[in-house]
């Protein structure tokens, strides 16, 4: 217990350090502003987050918020099309989710289902600037480096268990389209690299990044430690000098050190997953992110996103065959998901868990942007379908989005928020924007909606000007 | 009955005191309890001698009912059979003293906090509290004659929880709102004494107090004083935003006024302002201000105490709370050589020395000042040759030469600084924009530029006043979609421009007037509007304000713009005004940052924020106009530093990096830095194996002239990675300024098993197994190679005891990897 203690002990000073070495433009913690600090208190209902990421726009009318269901017909009117599915029932009278979405509707009575995300107004649409927004509550671009929600909760909790990295980013590559886009907003921004995402493209992979590197068995790794600290102390140098960047460098290597020798490390590992369990979650790498979610979860993660990963034109971007392309999108999500709340209601986590499921925007097969605010069509959609490549949600739509949560203070069996009924199918009743959102995510971890620090002499809050207030309706 | 023998007694004291209170308030004594917030009018009447004697008696009485209620119950809970009757009597004698002392400390704590000028959200809580436990005390000795037994236990379980909250609520109000919490670890900071918020250099407070009279001029530096205490102490509850109790601070008008309760002090009475009163209270008390964060330091209550003295002065015409450095250059007077110490910066930072007390700690040996200058001018670690040779030299002027062969090697030099002008100019090989043609990168014409050592007003004038292989900078990055109107690709220009090369933050400005600076929006337009080929809109906080913005400098002394003049005339103009060697704030921003490139703190700190005092005003004065007098060489600006005795003093090891941008910081010898992520790498591939290929290199970015001249795939030239993106490449989206020294978890997973310093450990074990057989040469190489001096026979001897007399590949893989791990490998001592 002793050294976890240090451990802990490391990860609170070396943060403030950080802070205030950041000199030019020196983020300096806001002492002196004292909001994050005395402000009233806020008895956090959630200890962790895991953000579901639906990247590349996931259709409402085709998933939580169902419309009129038009089947495919040779010559059929567009217009007519709201949804491309049958609605189901779910587990709450009264509310329907789209076909496909079976299991995740068996656990609808444990969900807050908002159905009025309203996405910003940024002209032209482009997914990496919406999802930049969505992640960060900044339209980009900014005159200083936003930080990733994940990098302000990692910030400002730190981690909960001090050997699981406290902001966790799975499923993302950055390496295909767009890949410098996203780099953008997967970062922590001026808060300082340390409250970045530990990325694990790949969840099948990701006892890579946590254990000795490849070919290194454990006894060979703590040899190759041993000599590595000797070696520090033979150093003439080492009884003159200290100073912050050197115990710095030491205590980073150490911790590195017991993270990759730590029984939690075992989290990460998902070939130890029951084979039962492991098959309901392997859907792809989305299904296995989630699974190793529930992993980290159970073991003290802080902040584990998980993303069906954004690729130009893939996922959820359907840009033709929208119809198909979502039938395979549900089976990726659909088992997982579920699994994922019922695995953390039995093991008692999803109290304390907020779960976020959520897309930067929706999809309709007509309207690109929103009423009133209209921009240039990106895709071809005749008015009159011919072929079946055309049915489908394939244009970009912005004020109606779906958003589901589970656990972490959130209220059960709730709706919140309305779309129309007619095309365009929008939001008409308590529309919530990203600010709101994010207020609401950080009032159930206890953070305060004014926390900000100063950044060359301005504050920079977590959500613009800080002004922003949580959506108490939907806690419970 | 049985206890019908205290009754009367009690009954009639409780009547005599009610009595005496109904009375006194008949009288109608223009006494009545005050409420809430007496402030000044407080002044005026003195209440009641009586009533405030029976009020100070309540912090006596009240210790009855806290102390006799918890003992009734703690003797109910004891005897809780109810076996004891005579127990019971006495608990009951207990409740009749402590139901009838209850009464009496509401009665005399009404009197006090009416009389006394308490208030706050603490005391009402109190106040109520203290009328419910009474009401409850009485109920319960009700409920205990009647017989209703549970009742009266409940009862009294309440009024004791009662009794206790309302004593810890009594207990905020009187010790203060910390009083338990403020010993436990993290409690909130109080103002350091001695801090004063301004950076007025000539503010001397004691020199006023001197003065029987205060002259204009005096007046308005006091004056400058106080509103800069409000600016950074109250502002943000009493500005321009907010005015919680209706009170603003920050102009003469709404001060005079004062807040909900009139005004907050009284000129020449500093004993009875209100503003004076609770600025002096401890922190947590109900009334202190601020109310949140730091209380102020002494030094700042003196200076406003002095100020309400003086019949708080405000003159209309008030001096800007922001310092805004002088333009001008300026050449301040070397002092005289003596004995070794000739060379000017060193005759500047001896008179630093001087006047802080400071003495010369010596100079670095050889080898620590050869690894030093070979990393900070070509950003590589020396060749054991190289090393041996400089040692074994006993040429009296080696370092000299040995700076000056180092700055002849131009590729290496480009190659290393290439990362510090890539940092600043916001320039990389790949990033946001390029995918839509919304960015341009300027590699090759920086690359020239630092090869041929291009004079910095003419390198300056070719980014402002681009080619096409320059124009990048100026052009920002376009995103795709509508943006804030702060962020159009003009006002990229304006900030950039003003933040690398002035030192200067527009930032705040570019979309409202700046709260912390005295830009105004329209400055920032009208500097921006030189860049534009259209007129621009000027919008406030993104909303159009349906003015045009005209073309001006930001400092007009600089010249005129031609505001009818085609874009290229404009910028040609700006770059002419801003390079003349008038603009001397230029010139400073250049010659502090190449300063705290190399000594691990600027002169000024942050470096962008040119307004902040230096250490030494004569130090940078006279390296910006010597600069600018020798060809704006920065070659020779570098040669300078590195040949100073002042960059030969010992490195200075820093415990908390917060110290470094404290304005108490003090100039001791260069700070300790860590190798960036380029010189790491790099290191990395002299030392043992190239950590890159040439796959890795930003071909369609470089000239061909670097990639032919790079000993190896440097990894300034190389597409930024997740390697040297955890060991602090940043990725350029905005300017970059200052890389943290601070590890972290991530990076050092990075370096344990990360997959990209692994690999390169496989590849060069099996090279040095073929070459090194025995562990005692290989370390003997090893060592010469990365740390540049041998190992000590305890080292030696240690690693044969780890690996043993031959290396095995992975041994080797081992052994290197540890060596590059330890601070002496990877920070600049």
């Amino acid at each position: 217990m002793a050294t976890t203690w240090n451990r802990r002990d490391f990860l609170k000073t070396g943060s403030a350090a950080t802070l205030a070495a950041l000199a030019a433009g020196a983020p300096m913690a806001s002492m002196l502003s004292g909001c994050s600090l005395t402000g009233s208190k806020i008895k956090p209902t959630a200890d962790t987050v895991i953000l579901l990421w639906m990247a590349g726009g996931m259709a409402h009318t085709e998933t939580f918020d169902p419309k009129h269901y038009e089947p495919y017909k040779k010559g059929m009117d567009a217009n007519g099309v709201l949804s491309t599915f049958p609605s189901i029932p779910t587990s709450v009278d009264g509310v329907s989710f789209s076909e496909g979405l079976e299991s995740i509707a068996s656990v609808m009575d444990r969900a807050t289902l908002i159905r009025s995300y309203v996405a910003a107004d940024m002209g032209f649409i482009l997914h990496a600037r919406h999802q930049y927004h969505w992640h960060t509550c900044y339209e980009p671009p900014q005159t200083v480096a936003a930080p990733h929600f994940g990098a302000w909760v990692a910030k400002e909790l730190g981690p909960k268990n001090p050997v699981i990295p406290p902001f966790v980013d799975i499923g993302q590559r950055f390496t295909l389209g767009e890949g410098e886009e996203l780099k953008a907003f997967h970062t922590a921004g001026f808060l300082g690299s340390e409250y970045g995402p530990f990325l694990i493209p790949d969840p099948s992979q990701g006892l890579d990044s946590v254990r000795p590197p490849a070919g290194m068995n454990l006894k060979r790794f703590e040899a190759r430690n041993k000599l590595y600290t000797e070696l520090i102390k033979q150093s003439p140098l080492e009884e003159v000098s200290s100073g912050y960047q050197k115990e710095s460098l030491k205590r980073s290597m150490e911790q590195a050190y017991i993270l990759l020798n730590s029984p939690e490390a075992k989290a990460f590992d998902l070939s130890s997953e029951p084979k039962e369990s492991y098959d309901i979650y392997n859907t792809g790498r989305f299904g296995l992110g989630c699974l190793m979610a529930k992993r980290l979860t159970e073991q003290g993660a802080r902040f584990i996103s998980v993303t069906t990963e954004y690729e130009p034109f893939k996922g959820w971007d359907t840009h033709e065959n929208g119809h198909s392309r979502l039938v395979d999108m549900k089976k990726q999500i659909d088992g997982p998901v579920a699994k994922l709340v019922k695995d953390l209601e039995e093991s008692g986590h999803l109290d304390r868990t907020l779960i976020i499921l959520a897309s930067e925007f929706s999809r309709d097969m007509l309207m690109e942007g929103r009423p009133g605010a209209t921009v240039k069509n990106q895709v071809k959609q005749p008015d009159i379908i011919n072929e079946e490549k055309f049915y489908g949600m394939h244009r970009h739509f912005t004020d109606g989005c779906s958003v589901l949560m589970f656990g972490g203070g959130v209220k059960k069996g709730f709706v919140y928020g309305k779309t129309s009924d007619e095309r365009p199918c929008k939001t008409v009743e308590n529309p919530i924007k990203i600010e709101q959102l994010h207020q609401t995510i950080y009032h159930t971890l206890g953070i305060p909606p004014e926390t900000n620090y100063v950044v060359e002499k301005r504050p920079f809050y977590t959500t613009p000007d800080g002004v922003a207030e949580p959506v108490m309706d939907l806690l419970a | 009955m049985r206890n019908g023998r205290f009754r009367t007694p009690a009954m009639a004291c409780v009547c005599l005191l009610t009595g005496i209170f109904i009375i006194a308030s008949a009288f109608g004594v223009a006494q009545e309890p005050v409420p809430a917030e007496p402030i000044a009018e407080a002044v005026e009447t003195e209440p009641f001698w009586l009533w405030m004697l029976l009020g100070r008696f309540h912090p006596l009485i009240v210790h009855f009912p806290v102390g006799l209620l918890c003992v009734a119950l703690l003797l109910e809970l004891i005897d809780w059979k109810g076996k004891s009757a005579a127990l019971r009597n006495g608990i009951l004698i207990l409740l009749w003293i402590g139901a009838i002392s209850a009464v009496m400390a509401v009665i005399f704590g009404w009197l006090l906090a009416g009389n006394e000028g308490y208030a706050g959200t603490n005391i009402e809580i109190h106040r109520w509290l203290g009328v419910v436990t009474m009401a409850l005390s009485l109920l319960t000795l009700l409920f205990l004659k009647r017989g209703w037994i549970a009742a009266y236990r409940y009862s009294l379980i309440v009024t004791v929880l009662g009794v206790s909250l309302a004593g810890h609520y009594g207990a905020m109000v009187t010790h203060g709102e910390d009083y338990l919490t403020e010993v436990l670890p993290l409690s909130k900071p109080e103002g350091e004494e001695g801090s004063l918020a301004s950076n007025n250099p000539n503010f001397v407070l004691a020199s006023l107090k001197q003065a029987d009279t205060l002259t204009l001029s005096q007046q308005q530096d006091l004056n400058l004083e106080v509103r800069t205490i409000f600016a950074h102490s109250c502002y943000k509850c009493h500005g321009s935003d907010k005015a919680e109790g209706e009170l603003r601070l920050n102009s003469k008008e709404a001060f005079f006024k004062g807040g909900e309760d009139g005004p907050i002090f009284v000129a020449g009475d500093p004993g009875n302002s209100d503003l004076i009163r609770r600025i002096k209270l401890p922190a947590g008390h109900d009334d202190v201000m601020p109310s949140k964060g730091k209380t102020l330091s002494e030094k700042e209550i003196e200076v406003l105490t002095f100020w309400v003295e003086k019949g708080a002065p405000w003159p209309d015409k008030e001096k800007s709370i922001y310092y805004l450095a002088p333009l001008a250059p300026r050449r301040p007077e070397l002092p005289v050589a003596q004995g070794d110490i000739t060379q000017p910066i060193d005759l500047l930072v001896d008179q630093y020395f001087k006047d802080n007390n400071i003495s010369w700690s010596g100079t670095v040996d050889d080898r620590t000042y050869i690894r030093r200058v070979y990393l900070d001018v070509v950003g590589l670690v020396p060749s054991p040759d190289s090393v041996e040779a400089f040692v074994s030299n006993a040429d009296p002027h080696k370092r000299e030469t040995l700076v000056k062969n180092l700055l002849n090697r131009d590729h290496d030099y480009t190659q290393h600084w290439l990362t510090f002008w890539n940092d600043l100019l916001r320039n990389d090989y790949t990033g946001t924009g390029y995918i839509t043609g919304g960015r341009f990168d300027i590699t090759e014409w920086l690359y020239q530029a630092l090869r041929t050592n291009k004079p910095y007003n003419q390198f300056v004038s070719e980014l402002i006043s681009p080619t096409k292989e320059s124009e990048g900078f100026i052009k920002g990055i376009r995103w795709r979609g509508t943006v804030n109107s702060s962020q159009s690709t003009e006002m990229q220009a304006a900030q950039n421009v003003s933040q690398v090369f002035m030192g200067l933050n527009l930032k705040c400005a570019s979309c409202h007037d700046s709260f912390i600076s005295d830009w105004k929006l329209s400055e920032a337009y009208a500097f921006a509007n030189i860049f534009a080929d259209t007129t621009l809109q000027i919008a406030r906080c993104d909303k159009p304000t349906g003015e045009l913005a005209s073309s001006a400098m930001l400092f007009p002394e600089l010249g005129t713009i031609t505001t009818d003049a085609p874009t290229p005339e404009r910028l040609k103009e700006l770059a002419t005004y801003l390079t003349q060697p008038e603009n001397g704030r230029m010139y400073r921003t250049i010659v502090n940052r190449i300063w705290a490139q190399l000594m691990g703190r600027g002169i000024i700190e942050p470096v962008d924020i040119m307004d902040n005092l230096p250490w030494s005003q004569d130090l940078i004065d006279w390296m910006a106009t010597d600069f600018v007098d020798n060809g704006y060489d920065l070659k020779r600006l570098i040669y300078q530093i590195l040949t100073s005795k002042t960059y030969q003093l010992p490195s200075v090891s820093i415990n908390e990096p917060g110290y470094l941008v404290d304005k108490d910081y003090v100039f001791k010898g260069m700070v300790r830095r860590r190798l960036s992520a380029e010189q790491f790498a790099d290191a990395v591939s002299k030392v043992f194996t190239p950590l890159y290929d040439s796959t890795s290199l930003a071909l369609k970015r470089l000239p061909s002239e670097a990639i032919e001249n790079a000993p190896f795939p440097r990894a300034s030239l190389v597409v930024n990675d997740p390697f040297l993106k955890a060991l602090g490449r940043p990725s350029r989206e905005t300017v970059i300024t200052n890389r943290t020294s601070q590890a972290s978890l991530l990076q050092a997973l990075e370096l344990t098993n990360g997959s990209k310093f692994s690999e390169a450990l496989h590849r060069g074990a099996a090279e040095w197994k073929a070459q090194y057989a025995n562990t005692d040469s290989l370390v003997a190489a090893l060592y010469m190679r990365a740390l540049g001096r041998p190992a000590t026979p305890e080292e030696i001897s240690l690693v044969e005891s780890a690996i043993g007399p031959k290396p095995s590949e992975e041994n080797i893989q081992d052994l290197v990897w540890a060596l590059m791990l330890v601070p002496e490998f990877q920070l600049i001592y």
